[in-house]
């Protein structure tokens, strides 16, 4: 019983079908029905009334929008500062080992715990970046980093910057290490400049990594709570709020569960729709 | 043609110091934090370095917390979880890669997909569900659910790196007889090494920096993981900074240390050697 | 042959008699119950509360408790996924917030059946009548109240007196005058390191502490029969602005005010930042061990929240209480009822008061208890508890309006919008929750 070539694949994916699938849809479907007010509720009847709610909901828009720039930000930093890192730490150096090491430590820290430590860092009176800013006379009053809302938004932005960029590096760092040596070897030969060999080499040969680094971490950027969760709680009000933090407040501190589930489809949709591009991109590939 | 090349050096020395300042200030802040007095670390004017070292965080923290326990399960879960998850995703992006079935972009679609719903609203029917099949609050239990997580990340990641192994390569080893798993074991899975090991890497920490699954499945203290421990010293009534900076400090050694040994791996020459053989 | 079959008919009933006495030594065998406390990941309070549970144990050696911390911040977030599933601890503590919520949705037993069961028809009646509110719902009892505790204003009066400042303020006025005073630089400078007092902003505890601003202007958060939204009165607009004015005017809150929790505001008093801030008993254990240097017991005193001059208001003070509760999914019901009696009968509140300055929610132990009455900050609470002070609203729907009204707070604070023009959203805010 030869089994056509292609029906192999199913074999091999069938363990994360399990997984994924058979362990996740069912969650994931409950929570849509959730929010259509479909299932786990007194009265089960299909409405939409949870999404009318979202559209005339001040906060909920407002943190649309913060979600927005923030991944948008945070990724967009996350690939450049990564993309330089990696392409130092792939140069023939003799300490390259020690340079790697010190690169990953930003995202060796749990994004609870980086918040906590961010938000001590910056903490008015006894954080370190004002103790810093205060020794090097920079400033001559404390500065209430975290109290007012634009700047506490910015802090959070730098602080998941700082704690997220290890992630493109190493998945940038790993796709340069499989440009094959001979093609700068032959544009070497050729006498090309090394910005030269940059843009026609290296760029090219990286794209779809740096495809692949941009939509698992949008994805990833999107769904952060912890970090938010522990270094602004979403505040001052709800300046530094994402999505994400909106459902966790809707379902643990309100317990509106349906309304819940109704952000979290937004914040699905809106990840989907951020990654569409890249997916039709990688897919056209083949 | 000297002085451009001693230029780029200079910059690429200056770029890789200020990495490492950039990288390394909150660990100096923590680490500078966890010698402190608990009446020190949260003084105002703040002091940069310690006045009196002390290392009473660290030894209250070992002593009266379990925190060994806590390390030892985190080992555990975390390296079940990146070895599971990357063996897993492993055979799901050769499947991906190589073979074009029904349903294949639909399935690529769903997996990634399955991943944004936020865990807020997994988690009670995945509670749930575990309880059913009698693995709440079991180590096991955890390392399932960690990995589900880390699985589309895993998955997409791999699939990235094993499309960069030639097809031909493939082909040839079926003329000679070989089954396709055992292409994927022996010849492609050497060829993304690098990839492997960042997968890896990236799964351990995804599952090493985990609280929500952790505190909602596990509900006997003994088999906490650190980074809910360390959550925990957030109390009702004191927030134990020292003891904090303390755990973290160590809570990031271990992957640290982990990075350190696999990074070798990540070496270009290390793969074409095993290319060659 | 056949002394060989009555040898093993012998042994056999011998084995027989073996296993029933084992079997039913089995059955008498313990039972093993989980306890899930906030408290427990404490220093002082886990340790007072594992005594107490190691004197039940030995008690009842056919019971074994198991204890199982959890952080305040993540309790309600494991609770309720375990209950939801079918799990989670037989023998539980919460505060009063969420209490109307888990009893909506079920994921608390109901004890009635217990307290009868007890024969006592008194029972019940130790317990202070505004202890009950929270753990009562038609008539059934859902939880057993065990520490109440009011807010004062508490303060350091060593500042008080280095400032000459004779007495803590009575009236809000003199509390905005006495902070000003405080608001100075103590060591030539040229820059402040002292403010007059600070308040409690950030989502962890603002509640408990700001209400009293409220509630001491003779407002509160919604009408008596919580149905609406009380914050369009004049005396909420007078609190709002009295705290905005002096966060942005007077400046005699330290900076970063808005992102002061209640450990923030401890700190502050230990380490002599600020001179008065809200508390209630457990401020000066934890405050004086924050600081050895501060002699804390000695220094700090309290006083009853202050008042608007001519207040007719009776209620200036918020309660907080910490009560007792059975998992509805519990398999050991009985043994669950046994430790919450012992962990709130008489002799344990008089535990809990000396080990950490607790008062109980049993008038005979507040009444009588020989340290209870001695103690100067007791005095002061007790009459609080008694006279002045009420729950925060206790109902499902509270959680959402008060952090509606929080970031309102935060937004006049921070500046982005006018005081008078963030209470006013506030209070449309709250209107459409409770309209809902």
């Amino acid at each position: 019983m030869r089994i056509r070539e292609n029906h192999k694949g199913y074999f091999f994916i069938f363990p994360a079908f399990l997984f994924l699938v058979g362990i996740l849809g069912f969650p994931a479907i409950a929570a849509v029905l959730q929010s259509f007010n479909l299932i786990w509720v007194k009265n089960p009847s299909f409405s939409t009334a949870s999404y009318h709610r979202l559209l005339s909901d001040v906060e909920f828009l407002a943190t649309l929008g913060n979600t927005v720039i923030f991944v948008g930000l945070v990724v967009g930093f996350h690939l450049i500062i990564g993309l330089g890192v990696a392409l130092l730490l792939n140069l023939e150096i003799r300490s390259r080992h020690f340079f790697r090491v010190i690169a990953i430590l930003p995202w060796t820290v749990p994004d609870v715990i980086g918040g906590l430590i961010w938000r001590f860092m910056f903490d008015t009176l006894p954080g370190m970046i004002n103790a810093m800013l205060l020794q090097f006379a920079i400033i001559s009053d404390p500065i209430d980093w975290l109290g007012h809302p634009k700047l506490a938004f910015g802090c959070l932005i730098f602080a998941e910057t700082w704690r997220g960029y290890p992630f493109a590096m190493l998945i940038l760092l790993a796709g340069l290490q499989a440009i094959p040596k001979e093609q700068y070897e032959a544009a070497e030969i050729d006498g090309a400049s090394k910005f030269k060999s940059f843009i026609y080499i290296t760029l090219p040969n990286l794209k779809y990594m740096v495809i692949i680094a941009a939509v698992l971490d949008t994805i990833w950027e999107s769904r952060l709570f912890g970090m938010i969760y522990s270094m602004t709680g979403g505040g001052p009000g709800y300046s530094s709020q994402v999505l994400s933090l909106l459902t966790y407040k809707h379902y643990f501190l309100f317990f509106n569960t349906s309304y819940a589930g109704a952000i979290a489809v937004v914040l699905a949709i809106f990840m989907f729709t951020i990654s569409i591009p890249y997916l039709v991109m990688t897919m056209k590939r083949e | 043609m000297v002085v451009k090349k001693s230029l780029f050096w200079a910059f690429v020395y200056a770029a890789l110091v200020f990495m490492l300042f950039f990288n390394l200030i909150p660990f100096f802040w923590m680490t500078s934090s966890s010698l402190k007095s608990d009446y020190e670390v949260i003084d105002y004017p703040p002091t940069i370095l310690p006045e009196k070292v002390t290392f009473g965080a660290y030894t209250r923290m070992w002593s009266q917390e379990q925190f060994f326990r806590y390390f030892i399960n985190s080992i555990i879960v975390s390296s079940s979880t990146a070895f599971l998850s990357s063996l897993v995703g492993v055979f799901a992006a050769y499947g991906f890669s190589r073979f074009f079935f029904w349903g294949r972009t639909s399935l690529m679609t769903i997996f990634l997909a399955s991943q944004m719903i936020p865990g807020v609203l997994l988690v009670g029917p995945y509670f749930k569900l575990l309880s059913y099949v009698e693995l709440y609050d079991t180590l096991t239990g955890l390392i399932l659910s960690q990995t589900t997580i880390t699985l589309p990340f895993s998955i997409w990641m791999l699939k990235g790196y094993v499309d960069t192994v030639s097809d031909e390569i493939d082909q040839a080893a079926m003329v000679d007889g070989a089954s396709r798993l055992r292409i994927c074991l022996s010849i492609v899975l050497p060829n993304i090494l690098p990839g492997l090991v960042a997968t890896i890497i990236f799964a351990f920490l995804l599952s090493w920096g985990d609280l929500l699954w952790a505190l909602c499945l596990i509900s006997d203290q003994t088999k906490q993981t650190m980074t809910l421990g360390i959550t925990q010293l957030v109390g009702q009534f004191r927030v134990q900074w020292s003891e904090i900076m303390a755990a973290t400090v160590i809570v990031t050694i271990v992957p640290a240390t982990l990075y350190l040994l696999l990074q070798r791996y990540l070496i270009k020459g290390f793969t074409e050697g095993a290319v060659k053989q | 042959m056949k002394k060989l079959h009555i040898k093993l008919a012998h042994f056999l009933m011998l084995a027989l008699a073996l296993l029933f006495f084992t079997h039913s030594v089995a059955i008498a065998e313990s039972v093993t119950i989980s306890y899930s406390d906030w408290q427990l990941a404490q220093d002082i309070w886990g340790r007072s509360l594992r005594e107490a549970i190691a004197e039940f144990e030995r008690m009842n050696p056919d019971i074994k408790v198991k204890t199982e911390p959890i952080a305040l911040g993540q309790r309600d977030v494991k609770f309720t996924t375990a209950i939801r599933g079918g799990k989670g601890p037989d023998v539980f503590a919460l505060d009063a917030n969420p209490v109307k919520q888990y009893i909506k949705e079920g994921w608390v037993k109901d004890l009635t059946p217990f307290i009868e069961k007890t024969g006592d028809s008194e029972w019940l009646a130790d317990f202070y009548p505004v202890s009950l509110m929270p753990v009562t719902e038609d008539g059934k009892t859902y939880g057993i109240p065990k520490n109440v505790v009011a807010m004062v204003l508490v303060y350091n009066s060593e500042m008080f007196k280095k400032a000459g400042i004779q007495s803590p303020p009575k009236t809000w006025k003199e509390f905005r005058d006495i902070a000003k005073k405080l608001t100075i630089d103590t060591d030539g400078d040229g820059k402040i390191d002292q403010w007059g007092a600070t308040l409690v902003l950030a989502k962890a505890c603002f509640d408990l502490r700001f209400s009293v601003v409220l509630r001491g202007h003779g407002g509160d958060f919604l009408t008596a029969d919580w149905e609406h939204s009380n914050l369009n009165s004049p005396e909420a607009k007078e609190a709002f602005n009295m705290v905005a004015d002096m966060i942005l005017k007077d400046k005699s809150m330290p900076p970063g005010v808005a992102q002061v929790d209640c450990n923030g505001a401890r700190r502050l008093m230990a380490h002599k930042k600020v001179g008065m801030i809200f508390g209630t008993m457990w401020t000066i254990t934890e405050v004086a061990g924050m600081n050895p240097d501060l002699h804390g017991w000695k220094v700090l005193e309290m006083a009853p929240v202050p008042q608007q001059e001519g207040s007719q208001s009776k209620i200036r003070s918020t309660l907080y209480q910490k009560s007792l509760f059975m998992n509805p999914n519990t398999k050991h019901p009985e043994a669950a009822w046994k430790l919450i009696e012992f962990l709130t009968a008489k002799k344990q509140m008089e535990k809990w008061f000396v080990d950490n300055n607790m008062l109980s929610c049993r008038k005979s132990v507040n009444d009588g208890f020989g340290p209870i009455l001695q103690s100067k900050y007791a005095a002061i609470v007790t009459e609080e508890i008694d006279q002045h002070a009420a729950f925060l609203p206790l109902m499902p729907k509270w959680p959402e309006c008060l952090e509606t009204f929080r970031q309102s707070l935060q937004a006049a604070v921070a500046g982005t919008k006018e005081p008078d023009q963030a209470l006013m959203d506030a209070h449309n805010q709250i209107e459409a929750i409770l309209g809902r």
